[in-house]
Formats: structure tokens, C-alpha cells, sequence
């Protein structure tokens, strides 16, 4: 089943309801319940199968997207390809995608910025950004998922009610065969922007909504374009007001019209109105089929608690923001990847429970950046008074000229990961920083890089020695992670050390999620056990491997 | 000796001489092209943040507690 695409029109797959083992009767214990079917849940329900655990994925529909809705995240940013690559979708995702790189921003008819992402040079594996929809994405990571097994899909299966249990979470859930009621150890909320569990416990949402409408048309032209981010400021095709060219799969065009506030939205997004704009862009002589249209606004929310006992949140349901810069799905799926390795190591008895509000802390300071960010965005593209409006055209005026202006035009800042700096995990120097997908030699001897060195890690931390010793390797046998002596990752070890600030021959610890704990210049056994201590939250020894020791 | 100095003189004409002829809303951007132009020149954010903060002490009646 995959997504098909004839004649201007997508087919999404139907996935099939299955009656699940408690509509017979039956109460099979789930270590991990996952709300919500989008990129976050199965980003989730990905990693958490790759790193053995068990999951249940609930979704209320029966296909990828939402119904009658189409794309809505289109920019896979590099850390999010990162991510995929080690969950083992990266390939589909570049096969099926745009890459892109340079962005052009027009006041008017004149191009006032120029960026390329590409010109960062990072040695990273995957690129700045590829454009794909969504629902594509989405139907790679289920049969991704499915690959990897242990992953239970439910579709038609929606939560209708949720209390705590001994032990865990009780959720009632309604499907075509009737409502049952399911036991989960954890439950790891990613219902979207309009998911109802947080308010069902009693966690306040605080944000504000847009005065802002846009919208939406996918259309295919009857020429070719480059794929490049384009923005208009004011576009004279759109009474002066902004606009959004971006390229997606299947040479499918996203268009986006700012609307005028006042304007009827059903007679604005029309698509007799959508066509006298797309002529007025590119000439009356224009042939073009519109695939998809629709109109939308945004809010900007954040849950006050990502975490509430048992009950953990990540993607839109926890914070929702404008859409300029990629970084609602983006976020959403390193929320999912932050969390998996946690909540298996907790539930494998690797760290205490605590650790989990690391999730919560580290994920809630980034939706918090990520919501100011893109609202500075979404502040410059619809200025909130005379005031804001002089300063953005005397902003746009000046860029013609001055080097200094054209940095303050912000039609959007592309989604980049967010540095942890304020998290209780970082126990060194370059803690909580992400780190690239370096090319490098695995322990193995096999050519890899970092996403791969992480997955030969089976969701333990990599600590990168100058030399191993039995005192450092016998720290294997008590905490969850992998001593490798840099010599063996090839000439990649310099670039490691400079991506996480320290100098080579420094130890370095490496995070499941391709982040730096911390490195140390003197990386000796007191050291990095201590440091482990703090990564498990565990101020003795470890839950499960009580003292065994390597002698 | 003068008891003012000249040019703090000539620079306040010119910057009055300057919205010359505008509208208020022309006006309205060109200061706001001046404070990025200014704001740009002056480079570092604490004394701009000290330059806020001092304008908006003359503009805004301080609350009552």
C-alpha cells in the first residue's frame, strides 16, 4: 500500500481496522501506548522498535495525512534527515524528495536576499533541506515500522478516555467493533494540534492565535521552475501582501497567498481567485493543474508540562507555531527521537524514571525557542501596527543597499536543531550540542558515520577514549554505554572533537540522539562514571545491573 | 568661547530639516530607517537596550505600585 499520484490527484492507502485482542476479551500488558499516527508517534513507535521496545500506535483515522487535507509539513530539515537516516528511511525520503538549498526573498518584483544553505559546508551526510510531502514521509515510516515489527498499528481507533492506573495509564478506546479499554505502562501522547488528552489531565496550554489567514495551492505547471525557496514580502500578484513559492515530489508546486484579513477566506482561496493570482504571476498564457487548495491560519501554544507522570507529549499536541522556517514537524520529530532512547532506557532499567523530564525540560526550552523564532517570523510578514509596519518598509528599503538590513528581513529562519545548553544531562564542555552526521569508520571496521555508529550502539551512549583500558571498558558491564577508542573512527576523529568544541584525544560522550553530553580533557574512570551517573539518573549505581562488575 | 556647542546645533537642524516636505508617514519610515541605520552604527546591544529603555522612560507615565 503506498501513496499513488494519476492525473493531479493522490490516492492515499487505506489502512485496514483490525479487531486488537481486548475486543475478545483479552488484556495484554504494552509497555508503550502512542497516540497519534504523524511524524512524531511514528517517529517514535520507529525508533523505540529499533531499540526493542515494543509499541502501540493508536490513530483515529485509517491513512497518512489528514483526511481531505493535504501536505502540511513540506521541509525536512537536515537534523530530521539525520534521524531518518539512522531509522532507515533516509534513502526513500532523498529518492522521492527536493533537495534544495538557496532561498530567494523579492520585495515587490526585486530580489532583495539571497541565502545558500549549502555554503555552511557541513560535513554532515545530509543535506540542508529536501522538500517532500508529508503524507509520503509518513507512509515510509509505516512500512518502516512494519519492517521492523513490534510495532502494533490501530487504526480507527480513537481515545476517548484516559486515567491513571496501578502502574500506568488505563485509555478507553473507541473503534468500528466497539470501545475497549488498554493498559500501558507509558503512554506518549502526538494527537496533533487538536489532541484533547492534555486538557483531559488537567495541563494548561498558553499561546496566542494569528491574526493571520494564508492560502494553500499545490499546483503543477506547464513549466519548469527552479527548486528554490522563493518568498515574496509584497508581492504586486498578490496586492501586496506576501507569498510562497516551494517545490515538492511529483513536480507539484506549493503556492501560499497571504490573504487580506477582512477578505471572505471560502471566496479567497476559490480557485477562480487562486487562478487570477497564478496568471497574474506567471502570465495570462499560463496551463497549470491545481492539485490541492486550502485555506489556514496558526496559533502559537505550549503545553506547560511536557510530562505528567506516565504520560508523556511531544509533536503539535504539545506546541503548535507559524509554519515560516520548518519547524513544527521538524520538532516534532526530534521530540519523538529525544524521547525514545529515554523512555526505552527506563523501561529496560537503564536510567530512573527521572531522566524522562529531561525529555521535558530539553524539548520544552526548544518548542519554546522555536515558537519565539517563528513568531518574529510571522511578526515581520504581518506587521501588528503603523509602527512595526514603517520599520519593516523602511527594513525592506534599506536592504537594497545595506548588508546589515538585509539580516533583518525574515521571511522565515530555517529550522536548525536546538542546542540543549541549559540541560541537566550535560555533564562536559560541548554538552548538549548536536552533532552532525559525520562520515567515519565504525568500530566494526565497516565506513559508516555517526547515525550509523549510534545504531551499532543499540541506544547506548558511545564514549570516544584516547585509549581503552579494563577500567574504562568495565564501566560497559554497569551503565548503558560502548567505549571506543577514537583510533578506531578513522581520520572522522577531528572533526568529531570540533563538532563537540573539545580537542582530539579529549573524551568525548555521545548521546543515542547524535548530541553531545560532554567531553573531558582528562577522560579517566572516576570521570566518566560520575558522568554516566548523571546521564542515568542514578546517583548510586543502576537500576538493574546492580554492582555487577567486569573484574 | 561659546556656552552651547555649535554642532550639536547643526546636527539637531539637520535631522529637523531632514523630515522636510515628508508626510507623516513618509516620516514615520524615515525614522525608522535612521534608528536601523543608527541602531547598526552603534552595534552593541546593551547600550542599545539602555537607549530603549530611555526613551520609553520619557514616553510612558511610570505605573503606580
Amino acid at each position: 500500500m503506498s501513496v499513488s499520484f494519476q492525473n493531479g490527484r493522490y490516492t492515499l492507502p487505506e489502512y485496514p481496522f483490525r479487531a486488537p485482542p481486548e475486543l475478545a476479551g483479552a488484556q495484554p500488558p504494552h509497555p508503550v501506548v502512542i497516540v497519534g499516527a504523524g511524524l512524531a508517534g511514528l517517529t517514535a513507535a520507529c525508533a523505540l522498535a529499533q531499540l526493542g521496545v515494543p509499541t502501540v500506535v493508536l490513530d483515529e483515522d485509517n491513512t497518512v495525512g489528514a483526511r481531505g487535507v493535504s501536505s502540511r509539513g513540506v521541509s525536512y530539515a537536515r537534523k530530521s534527515l539525520e534521524i531518518f537516516d539512522r531509522l532507515g528511511i533516509y534513502r526513500r525520503i532523498l529518492g522521492k524528495g527536493v533537495r534544495w538549498s538557496i532561498g530567494r526573498t523579492y520585495d515587490g518584483d526585486e530580489q532583495v536576499v539571497e541565502f545558500d544553505l549549502a555554503a555552511d559546508s557541513s560535513a554532515s551526510r545530509q543535506p540542508p533541506f529536501i522538500n517532500l510531502q508529508q503524507f509520503y514521509v509518513e507512509s515510509f515510516l509505516i512500512e518502516r515500522a512494519t519492517e521492523l515489527g513490534n510495532v502494533d498499528l490501530r487504526w480507527r481507533s480513537k481515545v476517548i478516555g484516559c486515567e491513571s492506573a496501578a502502574q500506568g495509564m488505563k485509555l478507553w478506546i473507541d473503534t468500528p467493533a466497539g470501545v475497549y479499554t488498554l493498559f500501558a505502562d507509558w503512554v506518549v501522547d502526538c494527537s496533533g494540534a487538536r489532541g484533547v488528552l492534555a486538557e483531559t489531565l488537567g495541563i494548561r496550554r498558553r499561546g496566542t492565535f494569528a491574526n493571520d489567514r494564508w492560502c494553500i495551492a499545490d499546483v503543477i505547471f506547464d513549466r519548469p521552475l527552479p527548486a528554490e525557496r522563493c518568498t515574496w514580502v509584497a508581492a504586486n500578484f498578490n496586492d501586496g501582501r506576501a507569498a510562497w513559492r516551494h517545490a515538492l515530489a511529483d513536480e507539484v508546486w506549493r503556492l501560499d497567498y497571504q490573504l487580506d484579513p477582512q477578505a471572505n477566506p471560502v471566496e479567497a482561496s476559490s480557485e477562480a481567485a487562486i487562478l487570477g493570482r497564478l496568471r497574474s504571476q506567471f502570465g495570462s498564457d499560463l496551463h497549470c493543474r491545481i492539485v490541492w487548495t486550502g485555506a489556514w491560519s496558526y496559533r502559537s501554544e505550549c503545553l506547560e508540562r511536557f510530562r505528567m507522570g506516565r504520560v508523556l507529549f511531544a509533536g503539535d499536541c504539545a506546541h503548535t507555531m507559524s509554519p515560516f522556517g520548518g519547524r513544527g514537524g521538524n520538532s516534532g520529530i526530534q521530540d519523538a527521537d529525544n524521547l525514545a532512547w529515554k523512555l526505552a532506557w527506563v523501561i529496560q532499567g537503564k536510567a530512573d524514571a527521572s531522566l524522562l523530564d529531561t525529555y521535558a525540560d530539553e524539548r520544552r526550552a526548544a518548542a519554546l525557542e522555536n515558537i519565539r523564532i517563528a513568531e518574529r517570523s510571522g511578526r515581520f510578514l504581518r506587521p501588528a501596527s503603523p509602527a512595526e509596519q514603517a520599520y519593516r518598509d523602511a527594513t525592506l528599503a534599506l536592504a537594497r543597499q545595506h548588508a546589515f538590513a538585509r539580516a533583518l528581513v525574515n521571511t522565515g529562519r530555517m529550522s536548525l536543531p536546538n542546542a540543549y545548553s541549559g540541560s541537566r544531562l550535560n555533564v562536559g564542555r560541548g554538552g548538549g550540542r548536536s552533532i552532525p552526521n559525520l562520515p567515519l569508520t565504525l568500530p566494526d571496521g565497516r565506513e559508516g558515520d555517526v547515525a550509523q555508529l549510534m545504531k551499532w550502539a543499540r541506544g547506548d551512549l558511545v564514549a570516544v577514549v584516547a585509549e581503552e583500558s579494563a577500567g574504562l571498558t568495565s564501566l560497559e558491564a554497569r551503565f548503558p554505554v560502548r567505549i571506543v577508542a577514537g583510533a578506531r573512527l578513522g581520520e572522522a576523529r577531528a572533526a568529531l572533537a570540533a563538532a563537540c568544541d573539545c580537542q582530539e584525544g579529549d573524551l568525548l560522550l555521545l548521546r543515542p540522539d547524535h548530541y553531545c553530553a560532554g567531553t573531558f580533557e582528562r577522560g579517566d574512570v572516576a570521570a566518566l562514571e560520575l558522568a554516566l551517573r548523571t546521564l542515568t539518573c542514578t546517583t548510586t549505581t543502576p537500576l538493574s545491573t546492580t554492582g555487577t562488575r567486569n573484574s | 568661547m561659546h556656552n552651547y556647542d555649535p554642532a550639536v546645533d547643526d546636527w539637531y537642524e539637520e535631522l529637523m530639516n531632514a523630515h522636510r516636505g515628508l508626510s507623516d508617514t513618509q516620516s514615520q519610515r524615515f525614522d525608522a530607517a535612521l534608528v536601523l541605520l543608527l541602531s547598526n552604527q552603534v552595534g552593541e546591544l546593551p547600550k542599545l537596550r539602555n537607549c530603549l529603555d530611555a526613551a520609553r522612560a520619557v514616553v510612558l507615565v511610570p505605573e503606580k505600585r
